[in-house]
């Protein structure tokens, strides 16, 4: 699914999580909790009970008071991949889905490389069980071969999501649900907000959510004009129109405010938001992660 | 309220096409995209497009039928009679005599009155009009009065300067045919003053304003060019100009320089020279004025160094020496002349028998004069007084410059009647007096006694019978020499299919019959003449030359002098207003908006940034 050559750009990279992560298994990842570790964290007064081990006798020597010495504990984290795969992401020139499958499968391998949790699922609910390292690469790349773009997916399939454990969940769609019967601008901007509550639930369930969008060229500047019937392949709704460059116009407004939309609601979330075109490479999509601050340079 | 052109009333068919265009279907093509979320559903009007479906009234449909009602309304051009104040009609007289030619005003006194009318022409004011007459030999009506712009400066593209100097007298005429029943109108004429002067001021129907064309007098000219037995060849040379000018003059034969020769003109002077340097074999030889100056058409003259063709012609007669002395102004003719009784038919181009007829068949072609009663292919009766002598046609070729005015015939023989093939080409009262076969072989006959009119006595007589001559014997023109302007009568070989010229500056020009003469002897130069026949092609040439010393004296003459005549009275007519611009601007106006309302472009967004928002918000 990814070359030689991509993989050791990967390689070179690792996955950003803002919160520390608290995990069954020790890992590379910061925990919320206090441990052994090389990476010195903070001091606290000695207590009843404590492990004399911990006691900082060169502090006792100055201070004349026990004090532990507490370190930073590095657990496993869990990370969620959730992949859109209504019809509307076999669509694009070239078509969105090879560019979204590739990304999820990099992230996987970002993840399973640092030992982390990984989960990789759909938006429709399939879902492979939690892998863990390296040898889950190639479980994880099968898995995302046999899937298909069809259907229909929306905001609602992710509030279906269950949960178990805290971690980074990155959603990769175009987010182009059908639903609005008018278009435009104000249509967008409903549309984008939609995603709000799901995003919200997702929170409370200790998810940082990450939404990554992917577009192809002809869908963020249409190259289309003239009289056409343009037909949802999700809904089949059909719109005929005269499309002229200020249609056009309108609707590069209409896609920077859906945008903005799911930007913001991210935000609302702390989360993120990054976006490709499926004509992007490996490493144009790992840069957009790199803005975004959800891969940096390992 | 008026429309100048009601036949554009069909444009309005472009809004029922329109509202067809409506009730009919769209087929597109059909497309499939991840979402419909950022179309935004256009102009309702568009997804009207069921076949036959109902119409619905939309923004786009009301702007494309105003547009084209305006539009249509427009290509009428209504006007609004009596709304344009005054109307005054200006006839602009454009004089195309050969010496607007002259470059002393760039890029030509011709074109620069040209530009002059064409600036009037885009001065006019509501209701103005203006008409232009080309002012050449028989002056030519340009333009009509009219007020449209566009018209006149299409017309103008038009004119071209002619050969020969413009008749001023009729110019004016055609002027005042122009003004009459309009008051107020004006003449005005752009010219150097070398037009045609009139023997008396004509009069004028309206004032006449004079715009000379031109600065300078300063001009030379090559007068002559021939070539005696013996070969030399003689050149007059005319300084016109004040300053004495010391020129070269090359001569080049058949399109090569052979020689220069300094010659040192005084002003106001003529010189000859003469050159025997003539290389043998040539057949053209020009004589080139050097360096050139404001006037070109005189700078050069050309000499066909080959004879004119040779005719030989019988004249039968007891004694005519009006008619023998006739013929042999002819040149290149060799005449022979025989008694009846001495008659021995030969091999001549032409016969010609007076009073007499041979008993046999008549040899062609033929001219027959006072044939005896009863005989010859015009058969005559006994003599009669034929009354008062008239042109049978005043434009017929054979009587070109032939004054029949002081006239008389005493007695003529009387024709019957007019066989089929004959035209008549004089006539009296009672009978033809001269007629010519058309078609086949030329022939002509005369049935009088020369001796029984007066018409050897006038200056008309050898212009007839040169005329004649060249009816009768083709191939005329062949190595002539002809004045600038001067249509040349190619009288080809019979059996000719087709003539072409080439002009000097290299035109061909195609001839639309054999007969027709060539007009077009606007350039001076060698003309070649390409006669197709059944047994190929025959070539010739002839030479046009200014030979007008009038037209060589350059300087801007004076104003020419009119008669005022009683104009026409009565209130000055009030113009018309045409009110087309502002429908045709209103109408691209509407499809101005047409297209924004087309391209999405919010309407109401435009309109607030110019302010109109609170208009439109209080109208709504």
């Amino acid at each position: 699914m990814l070359t030689t050559g991509e993989l050791a750009l990967l390689g070179r990279l690792d996955l950003v999580y803002r919160r520390p992560q608290s995990g069954l298994y020790s890992g590379e990842r910061r925990s919320p909790r206090s441990a052994r570790s090389p990476e010195f964290s903070d001091f606290r007064p000695y207590v009843h009970g404590d492990d004399f081990r911990q006691v900082d006798w060169r502090a006792y020597a100055r201070l004349e008071r026990l004090v532990l010495r507490l370190y930073v504990a590095e657990e496993e984290a869990c990370l969620n991949l959730l992949l859109d795969t209504s019809a509307s992401m076999g669509l694009g020139q070239p078509p969105k889905w090879g560019a979204a499958r590739r990304l999820v499968a990099a992230l996987a391998f970002l993840g399973l490389a640092a030992m982390d949790r990984v989960q990789v699922g759909t938006l429709g609910g399939a879902r492979l069980p939690p892998l863990r390292g390296r040898d889950g690469v190639s479980r994880a790349w099968a898995f995302l071969e046999r899937l298909e773009p069809e259907g229909r997916a929306g905001p609602e399939d992710l509030r279906r999501q269950r949960w178990t454990r805290p971690g980074l969940t990155v959603v990769v769609s175009d987010f182009l649900a059908d639903g609005a019967s008018a278009g435009g601008v104000e249509a967008a901007e409903a549309a984008a907000g939609a995603w709000a509550v799901p995003l919200a639930e997702l929170a409370s369930r200790r998810q940082e959510a990450v939404l990554w969008q992917v577009l192809a060229p002809d869908e963020e500047r249409p190259v289309v004009s003239g009289d056409v019937r343009l037909v949802d392949v999700e809904s089949g709704a059909a719109r005929e129109l005269t499309i002229t460059p200020g249609l056009v116009d309108e609707y590069t407004r209409a896609l920077a405010a859906h945008r903005e939309g799911l930007a913001r609601v991210t935000r609302a979330v702390a989360g993120r938001f990054a976006h490709s075109t499926s004509a992007d490479d490996l490493e144009a999509m790992m840069l957009s992660g790199l803005r975004v601050g959800l891969v940096k340079r390992g | 309220m008026s429309l100048l052109v009601p036949l554009a009333a069909l444009s309005l068919l472009a809004l029922p096409a329109i509202l067809l265009l409506y009730f009919l279907k769209v087929r597109r093509p059909q497309l499939q995209v991840s979402s419909l979320l950022f179309w935004r559903p256009h102009v309702s009007d568009r997804q009207a497009n069921a076949p036959w479906q109902r119409l619905r009234p939309g923004l786009l449909l009301l702007l494309q039928l105003l547009a084209a009602a305006l539009l249509a309304l427009g290509l009428m051009r209504p006007g609004l009679i009596g709304a344009a104040g005054v109307s005054s009609t200006t006839v602009v007289i454009l004089d195309a005599s050969p010496s607007m030619e002259a470059t002393d005003v760039a890029p030509s006194r011709f074109q620069a009155a040209v530009a002059r009318a064409r600036q009037m022409a885009g001065q006019l004011g509501p209701g103005q009009q203006m008409a232009v007459i080309l002012l050449g030999p028989h002056p030519e009506l340009l333009a009509p009065p009219t007020g449209d712009a566009a018209v006149l400066r299409a017309a103008l593209d038009r004119a071209r300067p002619a050969g020969t100097r413009g008749d001023f007298a009729e110019g004016v005429s055609l002027a005042n045919a122009i003004l009459s029943g309009r008051p107020g109108g004006s003449i005005v004429m752009l010219s150097d003053g070398h037009s045609l002067p009139p023997p008396t001021p004509p009069r004028a129907l309206a004032p006449l304003t004079y715009e000379s064309i031109g600065v300078t007098g300063e001009n030379a000219a090559v007068e002559s060019i021939s070539r005696t037995a013996n070969g030399t060849i003689f050149l007059g040379l005319a300084n016109y100009g004040r300053e004495a000018r010391d020129l070269k003059v090359d001569m080049v034969a058949d399109g090569r320089l052979v020689d220069v020769l300094p010659v040192h003109l005084d002003g106001n002077t003529t010189a000859d020279l003469t050159w025997s340097h003539l290389p043998a074999g040539t057949r053209v030889l020009e004589a080139r004025l050097a360096p050139d100056d404001d006037f070109a058409l005189d700078d050069a003259a050309w000499l066909l160094t080959a004879p004119p063709p040779q005719h030989r012609v019988l004249l039968v007669t007891s004694q005519n020496a009006f008619l023998q002395r006739a013929l042999q102004l002819w040149p290149g003719l060799q005449l022979t002349t025989q008694k009846p009784a001495d008659y021995r038919p030969g091999r001549y181009d032409l016969y010609v028998f007076d009073g007499w007829l041979p008993p046999g068949g008549i040899p062609q072609p033929a001219l027959i004069v006072d044939p005896p009663a009863g005989l010859g292919p015009v058969p005559v009766g006994g003599q009669v007084d034929p009354g008062e002598v008239l042109p049978g046609n005043p434009q017929d070729r054979i009587l070109q410059d032939v004054d029949l005015q002081d006239v008389h015939v005493q007695s003529a023989g009387a024709v019957r009647s007019v066989p089929a093939g004959w035209r008549t080409v004089i006539a009296a009262a009672a009978d033809p007096l001269l007629l010519v076969r058309e078609g086949g072989q030329p022939g002509a006959v005369l049935t009088f006694d020369l001796h029984h009119s007066d018409l050897p006595l006038r200056a008309a007589f050898p212009i007839l019978v040169q005329n004649l001559l060249q009816y009768l014997m083709p191939g005329g023109f062949e190595n002539q020499v002809f004045p600038l302007g001067q249509p040349v009568s190619l009288q080809v070989e019979p059996g000719t299919r087709s003539v072409q010229v080439v002009t000097p500056d290299g035109r061909t020009v195609a001839l639309p019959s054999p007969s027709t003469p060539f007009t077009d002897t606007t350039r001076p130069g060698v003309y070649t003449v390409r006669q197709r026949l059944a047994s190929g092609t025959r070539v010739s040439n002839f030479v046009v030359q200014l030979q007008d010393p009038t037209i060589s004296r350059i300087a801007p003459g004076a104003a020419p002098l009119v008669q005022a005549a009683s104009r026409p009275a009565g209130p000055a007519p009030r113009g018309t207003l045409e009110i087309w611009p502002w429908l045709i601007a209103a109408g691209l106006l509407a499809l101005v908006l047409e297209w924004l309302v087309y391209l999405g472009v919010p309407v109401r967004r435009l309109a607030s940034r110019v302010g109109w928002r609170r208009r439109l918000e209080a109208r709504a």
